[in-house]
């Protein structure tokens, strides 16, 4: 038979672009629940939109004399909440772990967390219903944030930090607050929240207490009464109008903006938030860093992105766009064996697989880090949890001096777009940098 | 008994924070009484008390009145702004005159005595405690609450006691509307007198005459429809706030 005859006994199987399996998948699951799909992680789109990897930096050669890679020192310390703080927050390198509730997060994770990054001075952040007990013992350095849900506030913890961070929104759901389902709503988790057991527990998406900026300027006051002025104050916003909303907060009198992108992630969220709401990470941080210019608090207000940043690569970028540190959280899980293939069995009794999992929400996570059940969580072990993520603090780091070094920097702090060039069009109209092979930013 | 005289501070001559850090200062030496002049309407007064002590202000006071306080007590002789004594862990707030917006937001404990009436959002959030207002209030009352005991004398505005979780709602007046979720229950005889407990130790006795008898009040609980997802239910979810 002639190899390229068509076989009519073989059925073509032709797909629908627009009603994909996922697509139906996700139609059949409504016809069964009557409610939206729920999940955790953060978006599962395959970006076609501009992202970090959309730049490559340009080393230093005749035009421009690079440090020695390996040997010339290049500062990686980071200063944030010098405008009013007594006490800015002095870390040793731009990377800061972002705020995952315990209740989302089990105690042996915020433990191993809040133990790496007081081991390589940098912060970790509380999260949704307070400072966690493991933040308690372990943390060095933590910022508290003041969410709309107030769970677990305490004053006396509040005092403690570093820093505060009033939170209005989040990456992967901006304008929509927290989630988290009565799985994991635990004795103790319900407790430290005030809420019945088993509840699934939707949070507030506007403070209590106050509504729009103009609130908000004395809502960051109190916050400063509070701490006596000691400490920076942080403003945490999802990225969604964000050259708008940054002006606002740097006006109302943060020390410190925190910018979250779409790519950011959560233990629980409707699975639309995630995926159709907000501005990439990208675009957030040019925003953002246009935003500061624009009212003349470039420099002054220090800029913390967030969203979707997987290594050094990605913090170098943003840096050099105009972050002045970055967040990680999914990549921190992931240092904590996220995804990691064991207990493959407990991955597909949950439906899916190593690498695939995004089922935080079900409190039933095969490596402990996402679950409050006692079993699970003995999974994580803290000391060997907090030593790979403070060997990824640690990796992540030498790559952004890697890179600030190639760029002839001797501190990471000094990256500018000048330092890159665009390998697309949109990137290169986003951020403002040649495109490769041109000369010429497009869109100005 | 030796009588301790009240230490003033006059608020007009000095910032805020030296204001605070005044009353810090003068309750962690042992002053019991501190008696506040001028506050003008200022916001941020009293912020994190954290020692027992009783400060009373002469005037009104503006937003976040006794916000994050552990332990004080206030007495406001006027009006108090947005946010009174917002996420309090314990202490006693007493305000004579009207509260604004979120008043007792978020408090998991302590007393929020409000002689007048309170706007909006009164005990939003609220993770314990008692909030007790003379007056009327506005709408969305009680909205989200978790914890506490939230007592209206008066009349609510609409959506009370909204999506609550396990707040205890007691109203003396009429309810403008009901929230989602929200139910009215029996109220036992035990109730009522405690109310009258409440009503008596909480109230001037002029004031306290004028208000209904405990058993007249009308108790409002969550009615539990919406603390987990039900799809016979999809009404209550499309309603919510």
């Amino acid at each position: 038979m002639d190899d390229t005859a068509v076989d009519s006994t073989r059925p073509l199987l032709q797909s629908s672009g627009t009603y994909t399996a996922e697509v139906m998948r996700g139609i059949h699951t409504k016809a069964e629940t009557g409610i939206y799909e729920i999940r955790g992680y953060g978006t599962l789109r395959q970006r076609r939109w501009a992202t970090f990897d959309d730049l490559t930096f340009l080393p230093c050669g005749l035009t421009r004399i690079p440090l020695e890679g390996y040997r010339e020192k290049c500062s990686t310390k980071t200063v944030l909440g010098g405008r009013f703080a007594k006490r800015p927050l002095e870390l040793e390198i731009p990377i800061m772990i972002t705020g995952m509730s315990w209740g989302a997060l089990s105690y042996n994770a915020k433990a191993a967390l809040a133990k790496a990054a007081a081991k390589v001075g940098t912060s970790n952040t509380t999260g949704d219903g307070g400072l966690s007990p493991a933040e308690r013992e372990f943390a060095k350095d933590y910022v508290y944030e003041v969410l709309p849900s107030r769970y677990g506030i305490d004053v006396h913890d509040l005092r403690g930090a570093s820093a505060i961070e009033l939170t209005i929104g989040q990456g992967a759901k901006p304008g929509t607050g927290g989630l988290l389902l009565g799985s994991k709503i635990s004795e103790t988790i319900a407790h430290q929240r005030d809420l019945p057991v088993g509840v699934d527990q939707r949070s507030p998406a506007r403070h209590p207490d106050m509504l729009g900026p103009d609130d908000m300027v004395i809502k960051i006051e109190e916050l400063r009464e509070a701490t006596d002025g000691q400490v920076p104050i942080f403003v945490k916003l999802g990225a969604s109008r964000t050259f708008d909303d940054v002006k606002l907060a740097a006006k109302a009198g943060a020390d410190v903006v925190v910018v979250d992108g779409m790519e950011g992630g959560t233990g629980a969220s409707p699975a639309i938030l995630q995926e159709h709401t907000g501005i990439p990470t990208l675009a957030a941080v040019c925003e953002a860093r246009a935003a500061l210019e624009d009212c003349g608090l470039y420099g002054e207000v220090q800029l913390i992105i967030a969203g979707g940043i997987r290594d050094g690569v990605d913090a170098a970028k943003a840096m050099a766009l105009g972050a002045d540190a970055v967040y990680i959280g999914t990549a921190a899980l992931i240092s904590l064996n996220c995804n990691k293939p064991l207990y493959v069995e407990d991955y597909k009794a949950l439906g899916t697989e190593p690498y695939h999992c995004h089922h935080c929400h079900t409190g039933r996570c095969p490596v402990g880090i996402t679950t409050q059940d006692p079993e699970l969580m003995k999974r994580l072990d803290i000391e060997q949890g907090a030593e790979r993520a403070l060997n990824l603090l640690r990796a992540m780091t030498l790559e952004i001096q890697m890179l600030a070094r190639a760029c002839g920097k001797s501190d990471v702090h000094h990256l500018e777009p000048e330092d890159m060039a665009a390998l697309t069009m949109e990137a290169s109209i986003i951020c403002g940098v040649p495109l490769a092979g041109t000369r010429k930013v497009f869109g100005r | 008994m030796v009588e301790i005289a009240a230490t003033a501070i006059d608020a007009a001559t000095l910032s805020t924070r030296e204001v605070n850090a005044l009353m810090r200062a003068r309750l962690e030496s042992g002053s019991t009484e501190i008696c506040v002049e001028n506050p003008n309407a200022r916001h941020n007064l009293a912020v994190a008390l954290l020692r027992p002590g009783r400060v009373r202000f002469l005037g009104s006071v503006g937003y976040y009145c006794g916000g994050l306080m552990d332990g004080a007590e206030i007495h406001v002789e006027g009006s108090a702004g947005w946010g009174l004594a917002e996420s309090m862990s314990q202490g006693h707030v007493v305000v004579h005159g009207g509260a604004g917006n979120g008043a007792a937001a978020a408090i998991r404990g302590g007393t929020v005595v409000i002689h007048g009436d309170a706007a909006a959002r009164l005990g939003v959030s609220m993770k314990g405690g008692l909030v007790l207002v003379a007056g009327d209030c506005g709408y969305m009352a009680g909205f989200m609450g978790q914890k506490g005991t939230l007592v209206v004398c008066g009349n609510t505005g609409q959506a009370f006691a909204d999506s609550m979780y396990a707040t205890t709602c007691y109203v003396g007046g009429s309810i403008g509307a009901l929230g989602t979720d929200a139910v009215i229950e029996p109220l036992s005889a035990e109730e009522a007198a405690t109310l009258d407990g409440l009503l008596a130790e909480h109230l001037p006795a002029e004031l306290r005459a004028q208000k209904p008898a405990g058993r007249d009040f009308k108790k409002v609980v969550a009615g539990r429809k919406l603390w987990n997802f039900d799809k016979h239910n999809w009404k209550a979810w499309q309603d919510a706030l």
